[in-house]
């Protein structure tokens, strides 16, 4: 039974078989022979970590806390040095976090029996009117409780009363206004809708195609359904089966549009790239045509959902987009359908020989792009809360931008699902990285472009020349 | 591990930061509301027009002490949301945006909104409900086409005759423009007085040089006898004449511009076209910062600010220091000026 017996070196030896010198080696060679290619594969992983290293450490700034605990600390500190003779102005936004700090600040004011005149929630000019009135009744205060934002209005400045005044606020802390919850989400979030039609994209280029329609597929499915739900449906008033069926046939128009194009690939033999470059036109056409040229708003609230909520504090089409990559890398790695559309892009002709049913397995890779990319158009409708022909502009440059930084060839045959996703968060994180860090617009497009072609440069140099690669590193 | 140990470091002070340990800090208030920074998302910083707004408004704001940041949409609107929340998430001040669709921006502007940000806009009017705009700063539209329609009758309106209107339909500064530039023509039929001016036909220029010029062909071809035509900006009144000077009707055809940008002033000075109501792109930057600047004071801020256009002729253009002198120079049709 037991593999000691067993000198085969091509029978891997069980853990617990093993003496402990040659386990640890073994051990070593695992990790290698994961390693390698993991890093292959994802070495584009080591890029979007590194962008986060620097976007971090560039947006590293001031951040002005509001809220409870600053409430408190401003309270303390007002007491400390004003005691209870204090008369204070507490000046604050209308948001929920001004909220809190305001109310954490007076109730703790009150409870130590310093005089709270005035709470201001709201505007500079809500608080100008209420300075007035304290002015016109000669209550005059001794100290403004303010945040950041508050103390930096003009409005104080406006009254002798006002203007000379101690003002206390937060003291502020440092951190990287890239790694702020609200960012990272955020930028999860803009990219989500380009991951999702990246899915797509990623399988009709792996099978050695293209598919140009995207962007106007995209405009053609929020058309859909905003026109459906306007026109018979009630606009506003539309019911959730209502926006369901909406759903439905915008997914359907475009999966009927992609299985169009997957015809005209496969049955006539069009190249895809003028196959899909001629639907692209039309679908645009079409959403221009349905739409009358404007963007639509009449949209049921229930329809918001999918593109504008969150679920457990995560934005909808994130989690979408992660259940999506989570199916397609399943699907592309562990099923013989996944298999075929491989040895499709890799050869063509090989493949049919071989008795992979390679017209049905093209057609198919359209038909979910297509789907993919209405799917993409209705999570941005129901962001903006708009359907608009004029959504998804040079989307499909952006998508393919995230498949090919993401190290899947456009010759087909070789690539992964999951680089895609990296790709396309590292097109994002650029993007969002640039507009934290002040950017000139005109330069961004200049830094987008060069990233682009570097990332495709050392793929195919990895790629096609491995030895002059390394070597290239190393000197 | 740089970087991890960086981390680990910026997350100690951020924690010690927030621990609520060091006292607040006590200054009075700033006069002016110094150091707070403006967000400027344009439509498109690839047009001039836009680049002068922009330009005008990081003077004005960077000499209240503002930081002033600019972007450009490029006319999308998930871009223009996008940049939005990056606002948000730097905490800048106030947002102006020109907005790249005049609805599915809404959500966007609720979102500053609800981060107690306030939004204005410029050029383009935000007509969404949701969300909430304090000011919009733009050209009076009307009445610079009622300016185009006075031009057109003190040109042909003895005579009477023809005009062709080149149409941008879908922007709907264009549908004021041209509403006020039919006002005025109405009128001038409906008083009696001098010939009647016939609008024979309103094709859509695009806005642009080409689809200008196919439009202004196309009308001189199914009205030969066309006596004048009104563009609705500079772009489509250039490519009008492009095609009045192919097919030989540079003298019978007269032309009226929108805008005053600089090729259209230029092309006045050269006697291309007859006049331009012209826009003020400077004012309308200046004004959208006076107006933020108000706003941070407490005072109050009209919901709409609209800035009249005025009539430019050769004249003007002939004493205009901007334009390029040696190109008119070198240009035989002008007049000996020293």
């Amino acid at each position: 039974m037991s593999p000691i017996s067993d000198p085969k070196p091509s029978v891997p030896p069980t853990e617990a078989s093993i003496p402990t010198e040659s386990k640890n080696a073994l051990w070593h060679e695992q990790v290698l022979l994961w390693w390698q290619p993991f890093a292959r594969d994802y070495g584009m992983l080591f890029v979007l970590l590194g962008l986060g290293a620097l976007f971090s450490i560039l947006t590293h700034t001031e951040q002005h806390p509001t809220g409870a605990d600053a409430g408190q600390q401003v309270a303390r500190s007002i007491l400390q040095e004003q005691g209870t003779a204090a008369q204070v102005l507490i000046v604050a936004r209308q948001t929920a976090e001004d909220l809190e700090f305001t109310t954490t600040l007076s109730s703790r004011l009150d409870v130590e029996g310093a005089k709270v005149l005035r709470v201001i929630n709201g505007d500079p000019a809500a608080t100008r009117l209420a300075i007035q009135e304290l002015i016109a009744s000669n209550q005059l205060p001794s100290a403004l409780a303010v945040n950041d934002v508050s103390s930096r209005w003009g409005v104080f400045g406006q009254f002798e009363e006002t203007r000379n005044l101690p003002a206390y606020k937060p003291q502020p802390y440092y951190w990287p206004n890239f790694l702020k919850r609200t960012n990272l989400l955020g930028v999860a979030n803009q990219t989500a809708v380009y991951a999702i039609i990246a899915v797509g994209m990623t399988l009709v280029i792996l099978t050695a195609g293209i598919d140009l329609s995207v962007g106007s597929l995209v405009a053609l499915s929020a058309v859909i359904s905003a026109v459906y739900l306007r026109d018979f449906q009630g606009g506003a008033a539309a019911g959730i089966v209502a926006v369901l069926i909406g759903i439905a046939l915008a997914l359907l128009t475009c999966m009927i549009v992609g299985a169009f194009n997957g015809i005209m690939v496969t049955i006539f033999g069009l190249p895809p790239f003028i196959v899909t470059l001629g639907v692209m036109l039309m679908a645009s056409g079409l959403a221009f045509r349905l739409a009358g040229g404007a963007s639509i708003p009449e949209l049921p609230s229930s329809f918001f959902w999918l593109g504008g909520a969150s679920t457990y504090g995560i934005p909808n089409p994130v989690l979408l987009m992660a259940l999506l990559y989570g199916i397609a890398y399943v699907v592309m790695s562990r099923t013989v359908y996944g298999r075929y559309l491989y040895a499709i892009g890799s050869n063509h002709e090989a493949a049919r020989l071989s008795g992979v049913p390679v017209v049905p397995c093209v057609i198919s890779v359209y038909v979910i792009s297509g789907c993919l990319a209405g799917l993409g158009g209705l999570i941005l409708s129901s962001n903006l809360q708009a359907g608009d022909p004029k959504f998804g502009l040079m989307y499909e440059l952006e998508v393919i931008a995230s498949v090919v930084v993401g190290g899947t060839s456009l010759l087909g045959g070789r690539g992964k699902v999951l680089g895609t996703l990296i790709g396309a968060f590292i097109i994002a994180v650029i993007k969002n990285g640039m507009n934290l860090t002040n950017i000139d617009p005109f330069n961004q497009k200049i830094v987008l472009g060069a990233v682009l072609l570097t990332a495709v440069g050392i793929d195919t140099l990895k790629r096609n020349r491995p030895q002059a690669f390394r070597r290239a590193m190393v000197t | 591990m740089h970087f991890a140990r960086w981390i680990m470091v910026a997350a100690f002070v951020a924690f010690f930061g927030c621990g609520g340990t060091p006292p607040a800090t006590k200054s009075t208030v700033t006069k002016s509301g110094e150091g707070g920074t403006i967000g400027y998302s344009a439509l498109m910083l690839t047009n001039p027009f836009f680049q002068e707004i922009s330009a005008n408004m990081r003077e004005a704001s960077t000499a209240a002490g503002y930081e002033f940041l600019e972007v450009s949409a490029d006319s999308d609107v998930k871009k223009q949301a996008d940049q939005i929340d990056d606002f948000i998430v730097r905490g800048v001040s106030a947002i102006i945006i020109n907005p790249a669709d005049s609805q599915s921006i809404g959500p966007a502007i609720q979102k500053a909104n609800a981060a107690g940000i306030p939004v204005f806009t410029n050029d383009i009017a935000y007509a969404g409900q949701v969300g909430h705009v304090i000011s919009h700063i733009a050209t009076d539209n009307l009445q610079g086409g009622r300016l185009a329609g006075e031009a057109m009758v003190e040109l042909i309106g003895e005579a009477g005759g023809k005009v062709a209107v080149l149409h941008f339909p879908q922007v709907e500064s264009c549908q004021l423009r041209v509403k006020g530039f039919l006002e005025v023509i109405e009128a001038h039929n409906g008083s009696g007085q001098g010939g009647r001016i016939e609008v024979a036909t309103t094709l859509d220029g695009g806005g642009a040089r080409d689809k200008g010029h196919d439009a202004a062909r196309d009308a001189i071809q199914s009205h030969p006898d066309l006596a004048a035509i009104f563009a609705i900006n500079d772009p489509s009144a250039l490519g009008a004449f492009a095609a009045l000077e192919a097919a030989g009707k540079r003298d019978q055809v007269k032309l009226i511009g929108f805008d005053g940008q600089a090729i259209g002033k230029q092309a006045i000075r050269d006697g291309k076209i007859y006049c331009d109501p012209i826009q003020f792109p400077d004012q309308i930057g200046q004004r959208t910062i006076e107006v933020v600047l108000q706003y941070f004071r407490g005072e109050e801020v009209p919901k709409q600010i609209l800035i009249p256009t005025k009539l430019y002729r050769q004249s003007d253009a002939l004493a205009d220091p901007d334009l390029n002198s040696a190109a008119a120079e070198s240009n035989s049709v002008q007049p000996d000026v020293k």
